[in-house]
């Protein structure tokens, strides 16, 4: 089964703004491909207008925003930096331990990798401590276009994700049985360059997914 | 399992998951778009903890209640091959648009769905696997349906949806819909103002899965913003009324104040849409007409127990000549057949919506759907027999006034015995919180008859899951599977329950008497009768027809809640009515029976008191034998 890996939009945001556009994003993906019993559940965001879709299951949003949480945190430490979070979700294969690898092998299937570029605008903050007497128009206007173009962009982003969702769909591996939400496995890695654990983390994972080459 | 035999359940799979994505996709579309027919609040259930009705779980989505239109498309979207385009239609105020305007209102199609089954025309040849490759296509439709649930937000058109059904507001616009299997197609200037957008297809052997849309890239054109609040105006002439239908009678306070709700939204009622459109219906303003049409079983209204047969009912009313989405004049094919057997008419629907509980996925290898005709001959007599007791059901309307509302809302409309008008809009009015119940009173008393006369399904459809099923319930027809009733019995029920259940959800009529939700333990007792004592029960409540026609409900109600002991003199069952209250207090009723208790009882008594003498004598008789 080959992976299929989506990239998307590249997207422009605030720092404040991160929380909300990651957290609609994943759950939309998520939402896409989880594909056991689902309640959807309609959640607007509050900066933007724009109304996502969950998949209603606590454990999935609580997962989800310590995820955000971490990437907040990695943002803080490294600011106006591209980064990119990958969404991938993987099949669990139970194989015959060997010793390079555990017994329980992740096949990836598919792989997201959501672009962000966090943008902090210090001009924004001075104009309006500074010059708090003066009409801040031209800086809200400035503000409110960002905003409406950083909309477009998240819906953009949408409208790609659930052109992709539906355009390849064979790669997706039949749904496990279960009751309740059932989801396929997945995981969110925050690859930065910069950070040496990244190369680590690719290297486990190159050896968990157990290409026959890698060991041989 | 060779290819041949796989052949026959597989298409039967096929048409399954066709014709359960084209309701789900409804649903979907419906509930995204059209604020009448959204549950009021939906918050409560969200957590996955509760209940979930077999039939929505179908695409691993669940949506809730489904809307009353969509247990209308089993019935008129007959051929699966059909396409399905929902239009959603904006009515506004029309500004600069005279032509079109009823009433001052003009209504656009700010959207178009189409969802088909795509036949092609040269068939390839069948996959090898089927039953792997149904699986297949079933996966990659739910992906498809969350795909379709998740652009619904994205478009324009959810906007204008978000303000009309979250605002306590009233606008000076509505949302209404249409469903047909053809359409109009748009003008020029109209396609202009239009995109298109179409989901990649699901392949569905030998055709394939296919949603579209084309819809209006901006709503700011529309003067679209909240109106002034009219008052609330009385049309006289609804659907239902005295005037426009003689065979009614209606209690005079009733008269009157139903129909406001068409003038919530602040928008006049219009004149019935000029043009006819067969094998289609719509909804908002063609909402009576809808709601007419399209539950013709719902019969003119007050005979709420038309007759068992929904599909008898001879011909749309006059009233609304050219509103009338369908004909039922000249039925169509394939339902003809049906409609001639009198409990058959729903098999053919109902075969299919068993399905849902055999197939609801991951499936199970289906029955083959050829099972009815075995069981109904099994029970000829008693299908004659229900179907003769049938009509002597609860005489005459709801005569809302004298019950349970002793303290109603005179101004609510939905205390008015009066039709359906969108039921869901109804419901959405929290005062109207007791009426659902009282309709689940109708429910249970028809679909125990209806049941009975629907001993259709293939054999081996469990008890247990049809146990099961009724749990899955709102509760309503928890009661119609009893634990002693044979499986197939058990299950006709809740078949029936499947389509009556729903069809009683369109029965916006109040009730004389409003008792609360069935208390299962209760229920299950009462329903442990048999087909005499159902004919008991209505012979027993014919003597009482001198006596108020709302006592007589009431009576029959609490006889049939309470019935635990199976076979015992009427006597006592009128005692055993007579020790239990009806909750919310059928007040004049109570009242009413209050002299019955005590002339009964000393009826009782003296009855007792003549078998005890006799006892008593004969055995002193015996004694006296025994020591002579």
């Amino acid at each position: 089964m080959n992976c299929e890996v989506c990239q998307l939009k590249e997207l422009e945001v605030e720092h404040f703004e991160i929380r909300e556009v990651l957290r609609c994003i994943l759950h939309t993906i998520v939402f896409h491909r989880a594909l056991g019993l689902v309640r959807p559940k309609d959640v607007d965001l509050e900066l933007f207008d724009v109304t996502y879709v969950q998949c209603g299951d606590v454990e999935l949003e609580k997962k989800i925003d310590e995820k955000i949480e971490h990437f907040i945190s990695w943002v803080e430490k490294h600011p106006n930096k591209k980064s990119q979070i990958c969404l991938s979700f993987y099949e669990v294969k139970n194989k015959q331990p060997s010793w390079f690898t555990n017994k329980i092998e992740r096949l990836y299937w598919e792989q997201w990798y959501i672009n962000l570029n966090v943008a902090q605008h210090l001009k924004a903050h001075s104009s309006k401590s500074h010059n708090s007497k003066v009409v801040v128009d031209p800086g809200e206007e400035e503000r409110i276009a960002r905003r409406a173009a950083v909309e477009a962009s998240l819906r953009e982003v949408l409208f790609q994700i659930i052109k992709f969702v539906n355009e390849k769909k064979d790669h997706v591996p039949p749904i496990p049985n279960g009751d309740g939400v059932v989801y396929f496995p997945h995981e969110v890695t925050i690859p930065s360059s910069s950070d040496s654990a990244f190369g680590m983390d690719m290297i486990k994972r190159m050896l968990q997914t157990g290409h026959p080459t890698m060991l041989s | 399992m060779d290819l041949q035999s796989n052949l026959q359940p597989e298409s039967g799979k096929l048409e399954q998951i066709v014709s359960q994505f084209l309701l789900k996709s409804l649903h979907i579309i419906l509930d995204s778009r059209v604020p009448s027919l959204r549950p009021h609040d939906r918050s409560g259930d969200l957590s996955l903890g509760s209940q979930v009705r077999k039939s929505d779980k179908w695409f691993n989505l669940v949506l809730g209640d489904r809307p009353a239109a969509l247990d209308n498309l089993n019935f008129w979207h007959r051929n699966v091959m059909d396409p399905m385009i929902i239009d959603v239609i904006l009515v506004h105020q029309g500004s600069n648009s005279p032509s079109m305007a009823v009433g001052g209102s003009v209504e656009t199609v700010i959207e178009r769905w189409v969802v088909q089954y795509e036949y092609p025309r040269v068939v390839a040849a069948q996959p090898s696997e089927s039953s792997a490759y149904y699986k297949k296509t079933y996966k990659k439709s739910i992906i498809l349906l969350r795909a379709l649930y998740s652009q619904m937000r994205l478009l324009p058109a959810y906007r204008i949806f978000r303000q009309l059904s979250t605002s306590s507001r009233t606008y000076n616009f509505d949302i209404i819909y249409k469903v047909s299997s053809f359409s109009d197609p748009f003008s020029r200037a109209e396609e202009g103002m239009m995109e298109e957008h179409s989901f990649p297809a699901v392949e569905a052997y030998p055709g394939r899965l296919c949603i579209s849309v084309t819809y209006r890239t901006t709503l700011s054109d529309f003067n679209l913003e909240p109106s002034t609040s009219m008052p609330p105006k009385i049309i006289t002439d609804y659907v239902g009324s005295p005037n426009t239908d003689p065979l009614r009678s209606l209690p005079s306070s009733g008269k009157g104040v139903s129909a406001t709700s068409f003038t919530l939204r602040g928008v006049q009622a219009p004149a019935p849409v000029p043009s006819q459109r067969p094998h289609s219906w719509t909804s908002g303003f063609h909402r009576a007409a809808f709601s007419a049409q399209n539950q013709p079983f719902v019969g003119s209204p007050p005979a709420y127990y038309p007759s068992p047969m929904p599909y008898d009912y001879p011909s749309p009313p006059a009233y609304y000549p050219s509103s009338m989405p369908y004909d039922y004049p000249s039925p169509p094919t394939d339902i003809h057949g049906n409609r001639v057997q009198h409990y058959r008419a729903p098999t053919h629907q109902k075969a299919i919506s068993h399905d849902d509980y055999q197939l609801s996925p991951p499936f199970s290898p289906s029955p083959s759907p050829s099972s009815p005709s075995y069981i109904s001959n099994a029970y000829p007599m008693q299908t004659r027999v229900r179907s003769e007791t049938a009509p002597v059901s609860i005489p005459l309307p709801m005569t809302s006034r004298s019950f349970r509302h002793l303290s109603p809302n005179s101004s609510d409309p939905n205390r008015s015995s009066l039709p359906p008008l969108s039921p869901r809009s109804r419901r959405t009015d929290p005062s109207s919180q007791e009426s659902p119940s009282g309709i689940t009173y109708f429910r249970k008393i028809e679909s125990l008859r209806s049941g009975e006369m629907q001993p259709v399904t293939a054999n081996h459809y469990t008890g247990q899951k049809v146990t099961r099923d009724s749990k899955d319930d709102s509760g309503r027809f928890s009661g119609l599977l009893s634990s002693s009733g044979s499986p197939r019995i058990g299950f006709s029920r809740s078949s029936s329950r499947l389509s009556f259940q729903d069809e009683f959800d369109d029965i916006d009529f109040s009730y004389p008497f409003d008792v609360d939700d069935v208390d299962t333990s209760d229920f299950h007792a009462s329903q442990n009768l048999d087909g005499k004592k159902a004919s008991e029960f209505t012979s027993q409540s014919l003597p009482i027809g001198r006596k108020s026609q709302d006592a007589a409900v009431g009576e029959l109600v609490r006889m049939l809640r309470t019935a635990p002991p199976l076979r015992q003199d009427p006597s006592c069952y009128s005692s055993h009515s007579m020790k239990t209250e009806l909750e919310g207090g059928v007040a004049t009723a109570s009242g009413f029976f209050m002299p019955r208790k005590a002339v009964d009882a000393l009826e009782e008594l003296r009855s007792f008191r003549d078998m005890k003498d006799l006892l008593l004598s004969k055995s002193g008789r015996v004694i006296s034998k025994e020591e002579a």
